[in-house]
Formats: structure tokens, sequence, C-alpha cells
């Protein structure tokens, strides 16, 4: 049975390049042996935490996305807890939360397609047509806590 | 539709829900018929509005406008977050926590 999980650890700041690829070589490995696949890795750089772990301010975090059972789920989420240079790592299993997004994704264009046809129109909205958005409200930094968190 | 109703005349402006205030008009019932009618914003759902369907914890650009000052999630009496949006937005926050992209507090 193969499910989709997203991991995510946290390197120590006074980890060098090669060993965050050493541990991503790692992990791979362990992948490999138990049939699971990784889909993705994505390294994020070093970024500052939001809070000190252990007497650590920085860390590099990395993002592995990951075909394959619990059991081995399991077993990286074991090993990671023994490795000194992983300070933090979570393990989230995504696919079913995919799926429903993808659903409701689906659903709601296919409604405003159905509507859009029982008013004669094209089904698919035309550039520039309709009302113009409201101005965007994202740039709306009342709680925004400073740069350096992002 | 997923706002709160609405106090006297119709609040003018439908935009973003997130308001962070609006709370002083409450406890006003009896006064308020004296004085000029309250006008309270909206609060519309942010994620029902924009269509957000996923609410990630990677996300922190999302998730920080919920999470002020002392890094306490934002209730849904002031963010007028519907419910099912804000249990997504609390799971979320509390991963965010964990991996240290968000504080647990404020200093």
């Amino acid at each position: 049975m193969s499910r989709k999980y997203e991991l995510v650890y946290i390197v120590s700041p006074d980890a060098t390049e090669d060993q965050v690829t050493d541990l991503h070589t790692q992990v791979d490995g362990i992948v490999q042996r138990m049939g699971g696949q990784i889909e993705k890795t994505d390294n994020w750089g070093r970024r500052r935490l939001a809070y000190e772990i252990g007497r650590h301010k920085e860390g590099t975090y990395v993002l592995e996305v990951i075909n394959g059972s619990g059991e081995l789920m399991k077993e990286i989420d074991r090993r990671l807890k023994v490795f000194d240079l992983v300070i933090r790592h979570l393990v989230v299993r995504v696919d079913d939360d995919q799926e429903v997004i993808e659903r409701t994704r689906s659903r709601r264009s296919e409604a405003s397609r159905r509507r859009r046809i029982a008013r004669g129109l094209p089904p698919d909205r035309l550039p520039g047509e309709g009302q113009r958005g409201e101005p965007d409200d994202d740039r709306d930094d009342r709680f925004d806590m400073g740069e350096d968190l992002r | 539709m997923n706002g709160r109703k609405s106090f006297g005349g119709g609040s003018s402006s439908g935009g973003g829900g997130r308001g962070g205030r609006g709370g002083q008009t409450a406890q006003q019932g009896k006064d308020a018929q004296q004085r000029r009618p309250m006008f309270r914003r909206r609060k519309v759902c942010k994620f029902c509005a924009d269509k957000i369907d996923d609410i990630n914890y990677k996300d922190t650009r999302l998730l920080m406008p919920f999470v002020p000052e002392r890094a306490k999630i934002l209730p849904r009496r002031i963010s007028g977050t519907c419910a099912m949006h804000q249990r997504k937005l609390r799971t979320a926050i509390m991963r965010a926590r964990q991996l240290a992209l968000i504080p647990y507090t404020a200093e």
C-alpha cells in the first residue's frame, strides 16, 4: 500500500553542504531499501527559526515528498530521531488531503461551467470578462511579524 | 452567508474578512438606539471568499495573519473564518509551529 508523505527536516546550521547531501542520500537509501521512492526533494536553504531549538537560531530546511508505506515512514522517523545533525523533523501524510483539494477544485470549476452554460455563455471565462476584482488585500500588513520570519 | 449578521444599515465593505476589530461594538445593545447606528464590518471567511482550498503548513505567508503578536491563533469570533477552515487552519498552524516556521509564543 503506497501512500504519499511529506517529510521536512531541519538540519543544524553547523552542518556543511556535504553533510546535508549525505543526509539526503541516507534518507534515499532507506526509502530505496524499503521499496519506496522519492518524488521530489526541495532544499529551502538556511532559514531563521521562529524560536530556538536547542541553542540553534537557524537551520537548513529540506523537504522530501516520498511515496511509500507507513512502515517505511516509521523507520525514517526512527532513524531521524537518532541523527544529532537533524534538530527537528516532521512527517505528514498528504495524499488524502490532496485528493480532497483536487475534488473541491474540480467540483467548483464544474459548477461554474454549468452555471455559465445555463446562462448561455461560453463555459470558460474569457480574459477581461466579468467584474474587476477588488484590490488585493494581501498587502495588508497589520498582522505581519517582520521579514525575518518568512 | 458565512459571516455574522451585521448591525444597522448594510456595512459597506465586502472585502477581506480577517478584520481584527469590531469587538467593541458588541456590548452596547441599548445605547445603540440613542447613538448613531453601529456599523460593523461584515466578517467573511477569507478562505471561502478567496477560494483557497489548500491551507498548507508550509505557506507562512498565508498563516501569519492568523497568529497576531502574541502568536496565539486568532479566534474565529474575530477573524470570521468558517468552522471548516478554522479547523484546517489550526492543524496547519500547529504543524508550522513544530517546524519553527511560526512561533509558539512571542517573547
